[in-house]
């Protein structure tokens, strides 16, 4: 399963990775003013928290990176045992 | 191995290109893309499940779906998921029957990407035109699947099997 990790300090409180997250993983704490994570269980990996988030406060373990597609013939072909 | 890498090379090549056409195509003639895709998606999704098995299950059916797939080597990888409040991977309606599938790697994303072209447009409803054609092949019904969300690592969809009529 993913494990999600919120810096305390580093979280504003701006709410914008619960506004992303489609399967609601986060909620708001109003006294803190900060997210929490609620529902790790939920979390998919689509790493959109992660990519909005202006303080860079997440931190994902135990998921899957997808492969990109490599724009230099070179590191592909060094790939190759990878595929 | 060599036979793989030059696999990966080709279908790199394929998808950035159909990425800068249905890009072209998008601002060309706007909304029309979609059903450009859809169509042809849902050719290729009869296509390659011609000789597919029949079912009326629709999880059997997804894993079928996924077979035939790999089996043309399409990088095109999802799962069924359950979030914590739904009492299970399947849920039934009016409708037909409701499955959320999560999609990680994806040969449409990855091309996307490559040029910086937006997620959830025509090249997207391309996938929605797959399932359709292959899940009427195999379960002879008629489906949707819905972008709920597209993400950077993996987007999130709703996929509904509807009723016969
Ligand atoms: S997006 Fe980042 S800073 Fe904003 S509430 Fe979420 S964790 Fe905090
Ligand atoms: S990775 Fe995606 S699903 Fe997981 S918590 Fe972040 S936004 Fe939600």
């Amino acid at each position: 399963m993913i494990h999600i990790t919120i810096h305390d300090k580093a979280c504003r409180g701006c709410q914008l990775c619960l506004d992303i997250c489609p399967t609601n993983v986060f909620t708001f704490d109003a006294a803190a003013a900060k997210a929490t994570v609620a529902h790790e269980e939920d979390c998919i990996g689509c790493l959109s928290c992660s990519y909005l988030c202006p303080s860079g406060a997440f931190r994902h373990e135990e998921h899957r990176i997808v492969k990109n597609f490599y724009r230099d013939c070179e590191f592909l072909s060094r790939m190759e045992k990878f595929l | 191995m060599p036979e793989l890498l030059e696999q990966r090379e080709q279908l790199q090549a394929t998808m950035t290109f159909l990425g800068a056409i249905a890009s072209g195509i998008e601002q060309a003639i706007g909304e029309s893309a979609n059903s450009i895709s859809y169509l042809a998606g849902k050719r290729l999704g009869m296509q390659f499940s011609e000789h597919a098995p029949k079912t009326d299950d629709i999880e059997e059916a997804l894993s079928f779906v996924g077979k035939v797939l790999q089996e043309n080597d399409c990088l095109w990888q999802f799962e069924p998921f359950k979030v914590h409040n739904r009492p299970g991977v399947i849920s039934h309606s009016e409708q037909g029957d409701e499955v959320m599938l999560v999609f990680r790697e994806c040969m449409i994303r990855q091309s996307l990407f490559k040029f910086g072209h937006h997620q959830k447009g025509s090249l997207c409803n391309m996938m929605y035109g797959f399932f359709s054609g292959a899940l009427k092949n195999i379960m002879g019904k008629e489906s949707s699947l819905e972008i709920l969300h597209a993400g950077e690592n993996g987007c999130y969809k709703r996929l509904v099997v509807f009723k016969k009529s």
